[in-house]
Order: structure tokens, then C-alpha cells, then sequence
């Protein structure tokens, strides 16, 4: 019995070391433009430049420009309806990567600093 | 600030609130005193009854704290922050417990609550443990109450946050200059993703859930200390059950909510609130196998009591994870911060190091059974269930741990002088959902394997010799089943890969083996089936899983609006619908029928049909997805999905947009004054031209057939009926441009022709040319008798006669009124005839009238007096145009706003994982019941 226990240990560790793997990082633009990996970006909306939603000719494509912790403005893609009140959100935190100098976000979550508490949403593209 | 006599203000209930916390927190103080040393002078009653008499006084501090809550949120006495925050004039008193427990200090008494609920049942059953488990019970307690005790240390140090802090002492605003300020403020009201019933019902099972873990905590902290080793396994049992049962029980609530009312398209999202409710359930089920096996046994001992200590400390974890604000970044709805976080540290380090101590001070006198486990005995397969158990739980805690191992980075970079350590931070797993299902689908084939095999067998291998052969019939026959069954389902559900064919073959076999053990071995007799109902039913919950999640389709596909997008990007899961016009989706035919507004809910209703190669309709069904206004009708607060359920699979839909000017009446303004708008003037029967279109003006009417607009009284309602005919003049439309005086404010409606992207609306001026004051009109005097036809100007008029039922839009009947209207039908140039009903009417003695005015030929006409011996009839008339003309706008290029963008889903099977689950959870509750009917 203790070998088992053993063996069950091992497969234990050696899960959580392949789990550990899947962590992600927090990332910038540029950084995640170097790397060309998957990452999460955090981040602002960038509320002076404009916005692109038009249900009418495509209900999943919403673009937006974020501005990253590093003070980088980049646009950001996101294969999915526009979430209500996202021009309120205080902060976004997008998970995506670069496809060519676009960047395209498989889910973003917004903060949003409602009157009713601060309230958070997720937006994913596909599920 | 300098002292202000404030108006109005309530501070009575927040003094008594105030000291009610502090009697909780002195009396639990005393209890615990009380209690133990009842534990050390066992023959003394008396610190029994001084205990007891602490608890009912606790018990009673925490339901008066609980009840002036409710007093002042259900009085609104928005003096106080909680019930500023938490509730507002118009909610609805059925929302007043989500009210309460919505924040923080409410959810914290909504624990207390249960504790003291629990523990008065400890005191009324627990007998000879009742000492032991109250002392623990009431420190518990002494730590929550000081979680809402919002007393001050030093200044700066705070204890616990108060649910009865003042509006005005929790931010500083210039309105609290004001004396009267309470007359001048709303409440905030409660978040409407939040008003259902689910949050009315999830909360408190949870929360009882919660609660109930504590008392196994207790009662294995009660046999450590009194070195008891062994008699606390008995009666803990049934707490055991009952927490296992509760909990899953709100566990799956919350899952059903986020199914049913929330808009991620699931009941399960691994997100890191629903982790850390889910860790301490699979911690306490280890625990609860650790109980058997140690019962039966004598052995595990030290590790049912760790596995115990665990579930409690991470009930603690999760409300230190979920309350601490440290999720900020990962969760979807962790609570907000409420800066006690290092007061939630303490209460995991105060439990942590205590049970370590017990634990360690304590090993020696564990009693540990030298006999090896025989690998043929039943406790052996369930010792490595629950381990199994125990590793799903710490992988889980593992990745939903990561803000929190970012902590400790920074706190050993601080402590070690680094600096700033962030990039070391790392983040959650880029899709926790496929993370999680990766690793965890071992663990549930382990589980599903394993406790069907456990159950075949027998406690220390009892008569193994002669029990070989049936044992090994029983598991070949349920082997071949499994796998009989696992290829049956295999047609159904759609495997990705093969380690989903894995889980399928061992959740099939954990089906047979267990129903199995309910024919053959528990005999049909239902007290013994707890346990095959329970594992029976988790493998079922399995394929319930895999089949509505792994075959879960999306049927809202937008197949006209492909262009434009880059290659490889998926298609996305939305669907945009032209109201009226049918789209073609996945085999169905999906058409958004239409909408209404009732009170603050706008509810859509969308069709769908499929249709057979012959053309017969197999499958027609609506769904009724709704969205929430705030509470001035001009921003959507939310959305709310709307499923429709069959046996064997659910559809479920959900309005995900809105053309702009619907979500948010701001830009239906940004909108207008982009759009270019041309000047018309119209006269009643001409035809204008914009671009291709015809636009005539049929009428001008008085009042609306608008479909927006929601009529008030003494409304001034102008508008203009327009037919719309396309170049070719097949295709017409009629629309309704509206002016609105309400309350001396103007309101425009525009109107518009969609498909034509044609939008008009009336110009103010309107107003001033069709609507003239009564003091400009020069009237002239004309009589007529009943039936007598005159000519005035261009006009021909006949009296057609009196009518009493009165329908003058302007006219309120009083008591004692004489009214009648007079009918006269006039022609004029155009050949047309006109009615006008102009009112006559005696009031208190006095004759008085009311005009009436038919805008399309520009005429207003009173009825001013009757003389009843001549039979005649004194009108005056008055005309400022013989020809009225509309100003009326009209923009080309108008964008649509007459669509709804959907996102359908299908969830085939989903009922085997509500079920699977309820039977599971009835599996538990079937144990409780054969313990306590036992005792």
C-alpha cells in the first residue's frame, strides 16, 4: 500500500509541476508583440480614441484601443458583441496575442465602477 | 466639520445595533470560557448552565443586530451606509433579504446566523459533546463577530467593518453640509443582475453550507483536545452528511443561477469564487471517507482529523480569497474590498496554527492500528479515493491561489529589499475552463473507478476467500455493461479525444457497478443505498457534463456577415435579427418576433422552427429573453437569458446587443445630430421626395399611433400619419413622427422606415403653426340647427346631431357635469368628410366648452351655446390657414433600429447533470436520515 501511495504522490507533483505550466503572465503590448505568445495585457480603455461595433454588419466584432500599464496604445480585436457599458469600465484586462500588428483578444474582463459597486464582467469570444 | 444639527436623522437603531455587536462578541467571550470549563470540571453544572446562558444571549445579540438591519433598510433611513447602499424607494420588499445579504457585513451575519442556529441544535443533541463543540462553536464566533464589530484601535487599526456606520461619517460630500441633507438623497438601490429569486435562495444554502462545516471542525477539535480519539467519530457523522448534502446543495444553486439568470452560457465556469465554494465540499467528502474508514476500522485517525481541520480552514481561505478584493483581476464577482484583509489573515493563521498545535501536542496519543490495509478490503479503495479527493482539491486551490502566491512574492521581495517584484507575477491560466477540465477529468475517472470497486468490497477484507468469485462476477459483469453502456452513449455524445473516452467508459461502469450494488447487494432496501445513490449518482453528473458541454453548440451563427473579417478568426456566437425577418440557423428558422415593455422589463420574443426536407414543421417553439432597464426607462442595467427546456437537451437564448439608441437613450441624440436632416413642408394629402422614396402626408392627428409612446395624462400629443412608398411602389410603409408636450417639457419621437433606412421627425415649430393660442384666433360666430347643412368660407358643414358619450380627450367628468358633444361632419375642398366633436358642458350652474380642432383642414370650432326653444346650436369658428402645413425632417441613411443580436445555445442532456447531481446530493441525505433515525 505505501508503494501506491507513493506512485499516487508522484503523479500528484508531477501534475501540479504540468498545471504550473499553464500559468500565465501578466504582459505588455510591446512584450507580448516580442514574445508572440498568448498573455494576458492589463490595461485602461483608451476613452479618446474611437470604438467599432456595428451589430448590423458584424455582431462579433467589436475593436477598441487600450492603453497598457507601460502607456501603449494599441487597438485590440475581440471576437464578440460589444459588452454593455464598456465605455464605463475603469479597467481591462484583455487575454489575447498578436496576429500580424493586431492584436486579438480571445476574452477581455471589465471593471466597472457602476453605481451598483463595482461590478465585473467577462466577455469571451468563443467558448 | 463643524457641528451640524442634523434633521431627520434615526441614531437610536444604530446605538442599539453597536451594542447588540458588542454583547455578541463579550457573550460568545464568555461562552467559550463557560464551556471549557465545564470541558475541565465535568461535574460542575453550573458552567454548563453560565455557558448556555451566554450562548442564548449571543444567539439573541445576533438576531436583534440582525433585525434592526432589516429595520433600517425595510424604513430606508439612508442615514446609515448599509441601507443607502443596499436598497432604494422602489425595490420590491421581496428583494429585502438579497438586500441584505448583498454586502459584506450582511453575508457575515447571514453565517452567524446559521452558527447560531447549529449550535443551538449542538446544545439541545449533543449531549456529552456539547461542551467541547460549543467552546470551539463560540470562538468561531467571537472571530466573525469581530469581523462587523467596526471598533477602533490606535486610530488607525480597525476591527471589523459595522453595518451601522453613518452615510456621512463613510465619505465626506458637500451635501452633508446641509442639515436636511436626508431629504435630499436616494437610495443606491440593489444591483439588478442580483433581483431574482436565486439570489433570494443560493446565499442562505450556501451560507448554511458554510456554517455547517464548522460543527465536524468543532467536534474534531473537541477529540483532540480531550484526547478522545475515538468517540467523536459517531456522532460527528451526521454533521458530516448534512454539510456534504447542504453544501453541494448551494453549490449546485449557484450553478443553476449562472445557467439560468447569468449570461455566461454555463453552470460552471471554474471561475475562482466557485472554486473556492467547491474545495472545501471535496475536502469535507475526504473527511467523510477518512470517518468511515476509521469507524469500521480504527485506522486513519490523524487523517480524518487534518482532513476535518482542512475543510474548515478553507471554508476561511475562500472567504479570505472572495473578500479580501486580492481576486480583483481574475474574478467575475468576488465581493469588493472592505479593508479587512488582514483581519481575514489572522482568522485563517489563528485556525491554522491552533489545529497545528493540537495536531502535533496531540499525535502521540492518536491510537494507530499496526495491521497493514489489505489490499481486498473496501477501506483500503476508499483511502485512495480520498486522497484522490484531497489531490483535486489542492490542484484546484493551486491555480485559483495564484494572486495570492503573487503576494507572497511581493512580501518576500519587500522583506528581502528588491524592490518591485510584478514581474514575477504570474496570472491565472489563459482558459481556466480547459485548464481545469484537463486535470480534473483524472480525478473523476480515479473517483468513478474506484468508488465503484470500493463499494463491492468489503470492510478488512472479511471472508475474501470465499467472497473472490462473487466479487469478480460482480465488477466482469459491471465492466461489460460499462462498456455496453459507454458505446451506447458514444453515439450520442461527440468525444474530442481520447481521454474524454476514458471518463465515458469509467463514469458508465461507476452507473452499472452502483446500480448494480443497489439490485444485488443493498437488496432494494433504501437506507442501504445511500452510498450507490451518491457514487451512482456523480457518475452519472459525469456524463451529464460531458454530453452538454463537450455536444454544447451554438445556433445563433451569422452567416451574412462574414466579410470583412481576417482569416482564421472564428465566427463568433452571435446572430443579428431583423425583427420580422427569419434567419436561417443551424436547421432552425429563427425569427425575432417581437417586443414589449412591461414596468422596467422590455421581453423579446423569438421564434423558432425547424422544417423537415419536406417541408413540414418538426420542432416550433418561442423563447422570451428580456432586458432590464435602469430605473428611468433610458439605459439597459442587464440582460436576462431565457431558456427553453426539454428532457433532453435545453436551448438557451440571450440578447447580447441592442442597436445603440435602445441601450442607451444618450445616443439616440448622438445619432440624431449625426444624421443629415432636409426640411419638408408638408399639407395633408401632398407627397414629398426624398431620394427614391415617396413620402405623403396622410393626416395630421392630434394624439399618436407611435409605438413608443406611453401616454400620461394632460399629454399634448401632435403627430403626422406618413405612408412611405419605394420607387416602384410595391413596397409601403406607414410611420408615425411624434411631438410631445408633457409637463411643458417637448419630447420628439422620430419614426422610421427601416428598410429603407428613412427616418423623419416633426420640428418643434410645428408647434406654434398647428397649435396656436386660443387669444391669436379671431373666431366668427355661426348658428345651426340639427340636421341643417351651412356653408362657412370653403367649408360645407351639416349637424349631424348630439352625442352624450363624451370622448373629448381634454375633458375630466366631475359629479353633477351636464355634457354633451355636438357632431358635425364637414367637407371641405379636398371632397373629404371631417368630424369634429366640439364639448359642451354644465359645471356648478356655469355653461363652459372645449374646442375641438382638426389639424388637416385647420379648423377649430367651440360649441358655445344652446338655445333648447329654437332648437339652435352657437358655434364659433376660426381658421388661421386654409391649408396647414407639417414641417417635417426627414434623413436619409438612417441606421436600423428594429434588431436584436442574439446568442443561442444548445445544451444537449443538461437534465443528466442536474440530475446526476441531485441524486448524488439525495445519496447524502439518505445516509443522514439512517444516521439520525439510528440514534
Amino acid at each position: 500500500m505505501p508503494v501506491l501511495i507513493l506512485a499516487l504522490m508522484a503523479a500528484g507533483v508531477i501534475m501540479l509541476i504540468s498545471a504550473s505550466k499553464d500559468m500565465s503572465t501578466y504582459s505588455t503590448f510591446s512584450q507580448v508583440k516580442r514574445s508572440g505568445d498568448t498573455a494576458k495585457v492589463v490595461g485602461v480603455l483608451a476613452k479618446d480614441k474611437p470604438m467599432y461595433y456595428n451589430a448590423e454588419e458584424n455582431p462579433n466584432l467589436f475593436r477598441f484601443y487600450m492603453t497598457d500599464q507601460q502607456g501603449e496604445v494599441h487597438e485590440v480585436t475581440l471576437q464578440a458583441a460589444k459588452p454593455q457599458d464598456f465605455e464605463l469600465s475603469e479597467q481591462v484586462v484583455a487575454t489575447g496575442s498578436f496576429v500580424g500588428d493586431e492584436f486579438i483578444a480571445s476574452s477581455i474582463l471589465m471593471k466597472c465602477p457602476s453605481k451598483y459597486k463595482n461590478e465585473e464582467v467577462l466577455v469571451r469570444s468563443n467558448m | 466639520m463643524q457641528d451640524i444639527q442634523y434633521i431627520g436623522e434615526h441614531l437610536l437603531p444604530g446605538r442599539l445595533g453597536h451594542f447588540f455587536i458588542l454583547t455578541a462578541f463579550v457573550t460568545a467571550l464568555l461562552a467559550i470560557v463557560a464551556f471549557r470549563k465545564k470541558v475541565v470540571h465535568p461535574d460542575d453544572i453550573s458552567w454548563l448552565q453560565l455557558g448556555r446562558i451566554a450562548w442564548g444571549i449571543h444567539s439573541f445579540s445576533i438576531l436583534a443586530v440582525i433585525g434592526l438591519i432589516f429595520y433600517i433598510m425595510v424604513s430606508q433611513m439612508y442615514e446609515y451606509q448599509y441601507a443607502w447602499d443596499h436598497v432604494s424607494a422602489d425595490l420590491p420588499m421581496k428583494y429585502i433579504f438579497s438586500a441584505f445579504w448583498e454586502g459584506q457585513e450582511g453575508s457575515f451575519l447571514l453565517w452567524m446566523f446559521w452558527h447560531v442556529v447549529l449550535g443551538s441544535v449542538i446544545i439541545f443533541t449533543a449531549k456529552r459533546w456539547e461542551p467541547g463543540v460549543m467552546t470551539w462553536l463560540s470562538l468561531v464566533q467571537v472571530v466573525l463577530v469581530s469581523m462587523i464589530a467596526g471598533v477602533y484601535f490606535a486610530d488607525d487599526f480597525r476591527m471589523g467593518s459595522s453595518p451601522f456606520l453613518l452615510l456621512r461619517d463613510t465619505m465626506q460630500a458637500p451635501i452633508f453640509n446641509n442639515p436636511n441633507y436626508l431629504t435630499l438623497i436616494e437610495g443606491n438601490g440593489l444591483n439588478p443582475l442580483l433581483q431574482n429569486y436565486w439570489m433570494t435562495i443560493h446565499p442562505p444554502t450556501l451560507f448554511l453550507g458554510f456554517a455547517s462545516v464548522t460543527i465536524p471542525f468543532c467536534f474534531a477539535m473537541t477529540g483532540l483536545w480531550e484526547k478522545d480519539h475515538t468517540a467523536w467519530l459517531k456522532p460527528v457523522m451526521p454533521w458530516t452528511l448534512f454539510s456534504t448534502g447542504i453544501l453541494g446543495l448551494g453549490i449546485l444553486m449557484g450553478g443553476a443561477w449562472a445557467y439560468e439568470a447569468l449570461s455566461f452560457g454555463g453552470y460552471w465556469a471554474w471561475d475562482p469564487v466557485e472554486n473556492m465554494s467547491l474545495v472545501p465540499w471535496i475536502v469535507l467528502l475526504a473527511a467523510l471517507h477518512g470517518n468511515f474508514i476509521a469507524r469500521h476500522t480504527g485506522q486513519s485517525i490523524k487523517t480524518t482529523y487534518i482532513f476535518y481541520i482542512l475543510s474548515f480552514l478553507l471554508v476561511v481561505y475562500s472567504t479570505f480569497l472572495t473578500r479580501s478584493g486580492i481576486l480583483g483581476e481574475e474574478s467575475v464577482h468576488a465581493f469588493t474590498e472592505m479593508g479587512l484583509e488582514w483581519q481575514l489573515v489572522g482568522f485563517i493563521f489563528l485556525f491554522l496554527l491552533t489545529g497545528i498545535y493540537f495536531l502535533i501536542t496531540r499525535n502521540k496519543s492518536i491510537p494507530v492500528i499496526q495491521k497493514e490495509e489489505q489490499i481486498q478490503s473496501r477501506e483500503f479503495w476508499m483511502f485512495v479515493g480520498a486522497m484522490v479527493l484531497m489531490f483535486s482539491a489542492i490542484l484546484i486551490t493551486f491555480s485559483t491561489s495564484i494572486p495570492v502566491w503573487n503576494k507572497l512574492v511581493d512580501v518576500y521581495g519587500s522583506l528581502m529589499g528588491k524592490g518591485d517584484m510584478t514581474p514575477y507575477h504570474k496570472a491565472m491560466p489563459l482558459d481556466p475552463i480547459d485548464h481545469h477540465n484537463r486535470f480534473q477529468l483524472w480525478n473523476a475517472v480515479l473517483v468513478s473507478i474506484i468508488s465503484g470497486v470500493a463499494l463491492l468490497l468489503r470492510f478488512g477484507a472479511m471472508g475474501w476467500a470465499e467472497y473472490k468469485p462473487r466479487f469478480l462476477k460482480h465488477v466482469g459483469i459491471s465492466v461489460v455493461l460499462g462498456l455496453l453502456l459507454a458505446y451506447l452513449f458514444s453515439l450520442w455524445i461527440q468525444l474530442p479525444s481520447w481521454q474524454y473516452i476514458v471518463l465515458l467508459i469509467a463514469a458508465s461502469f461507476g452507473i452499472v457497478s452502483n446500480i448494480d450494488y443497489m439490485i444485488n447487494f443493498a437488496k432494494g432496501k433504501l437506507t442501504s443505498m445511500a452510498s450507490a445513490f451518491a457514487h451512482g449518482g456523480f457518475a452519472l453528473m459525469l456524463v451529464g457534463i460531458m454530453v452538454s458541454g463537450l455536444n454544447k453548440r451554438t445556433l445563433s451563427e451569422n452567416r451574412f456577415a462574414q466579410e470583412g473579417l481576417a482569416e482564421g478568426l472564428d465566427v463568433g456566437n452571435n446572430a443579428f435579427l431583423i425583427k420580422d425577418l427569419p434567419m436561417f440557423m443551424n436547421n432552425y428558422w429563427v425569427t425575432y418576433k417581437s417586443d414589449t415593455l412591461e414596468g422596467l422589463t422590455r421581453k423579446y420574443e423569438v421564434e423558432f422552427v425547424k422544417v423537415s426536407e419536406t417541408g413540414d414543421t418538426i420542432e416550433h417553439f418561442t423563447t422570451h429573453p428580456n432586458i432590464l432597464y435602469n430605473r428611468e426607462l433610458t439605459k439597459v442595467a442587464t440582460a436576462n437569458p431565457n431558456t427553453k427546456r426539454y428532457l433532453d437537451r435545453d436551448v438557451f437564448t440571450f440578447i447580447s446587443g441592442l442597436p445603440p439608441e435602445q441601450q442607451d437613450r444618450a445616443n439616440l441624440e448622438k445619432i440624431d445630430s449625426s444624421l443629415q436632416y432636409k426640411l419638408h413642408f408638408l399639407a395633408p394629402g401632398a407627397t414629398t421626395k426624398a431620394g427614391s422614396y415617396n413620402i405623403r402626408l396622410d393626416s395630421i392627428m392630434l394624439g399618436t399611433k407611435h409605438k413608443e409612446y406611453d401616454p400620461e395624462e394632460d399629454d399634448l400629443v401632435l403627430s403626422g400619419m406618413l405612408t412611405v412608398t419605394d420607387s416602384t411602389g410595391t413596397i409601403s410603409e406607414k410611420i408615425y413622427p411624434t411631438l410631445i408636450v408633457r409637463k411643458g417639457l417637448l419630447y420628439s419621437l422620430t419614426d422610421q422606415v427601416n428598410d429603407f433606412n428613412l427616418r423623419t421627425r416633426i420640428k418643434a415649430s410645428a408647434l406654434d403653426s398647428l397649435f396656436p393660442l386660443d387669444n391669436m384666433l379671431a373666431y366668427e360666430p355661426l348658428v345651426i340647427r340639427s340636421g341643417e347643412t351651412k356653408t362657412w368660407r370653403d367649408l360645407s358643414l351639416t349637424f349631424d346631431g348630439v352625442d352624450k358619450n363624451i370622448d373629448h380627450p381634454n375633458y375630466r367628468s366631475m359629479d353633477g357635469d351636464i355634457a354633451i358633444q355636438a357632431v358635425i361632419s364637414i367637407k371641405g375642398k379636398d371632397n373629404k368628410t371631417h368630424i369634429a366633436r366640439p364639448l359642451y358642458f354644465i359645471r356648478d350652474g356655469s355653461p363652459l366648452n372645449m374646442k375641438a380642432y382638426l389639424p388637416d383642414i385647420g379648423l377649430h370650432m367651440k360649441l358655445e351655446r344652446i338655445d333648447p326653444q329654437k332648437e339652435e346650436f352657437h358655434l364659433m369658428l376660426a381658421r388661421i390657414s386654409d391649408k396647414p402645413l407639417l414641417p417635417l425632417e426627414i434623413a436619409q441613411e438612417a441606421p436600423r433600429n428594429d434588431y436584436i443580436v442574439l446568442e443561442a445555445i444548445l445544451f444537449p442532456g443538461i437534465n443528466l447533470f442536474w440530475a446526476g447531481s441531485l441524486i448524488m446530493l439525495m445519496g447524502m441525505f439518505i445516509g443522514l436520515y439512517k444516521r439520525l433515525r439510528k440514534t
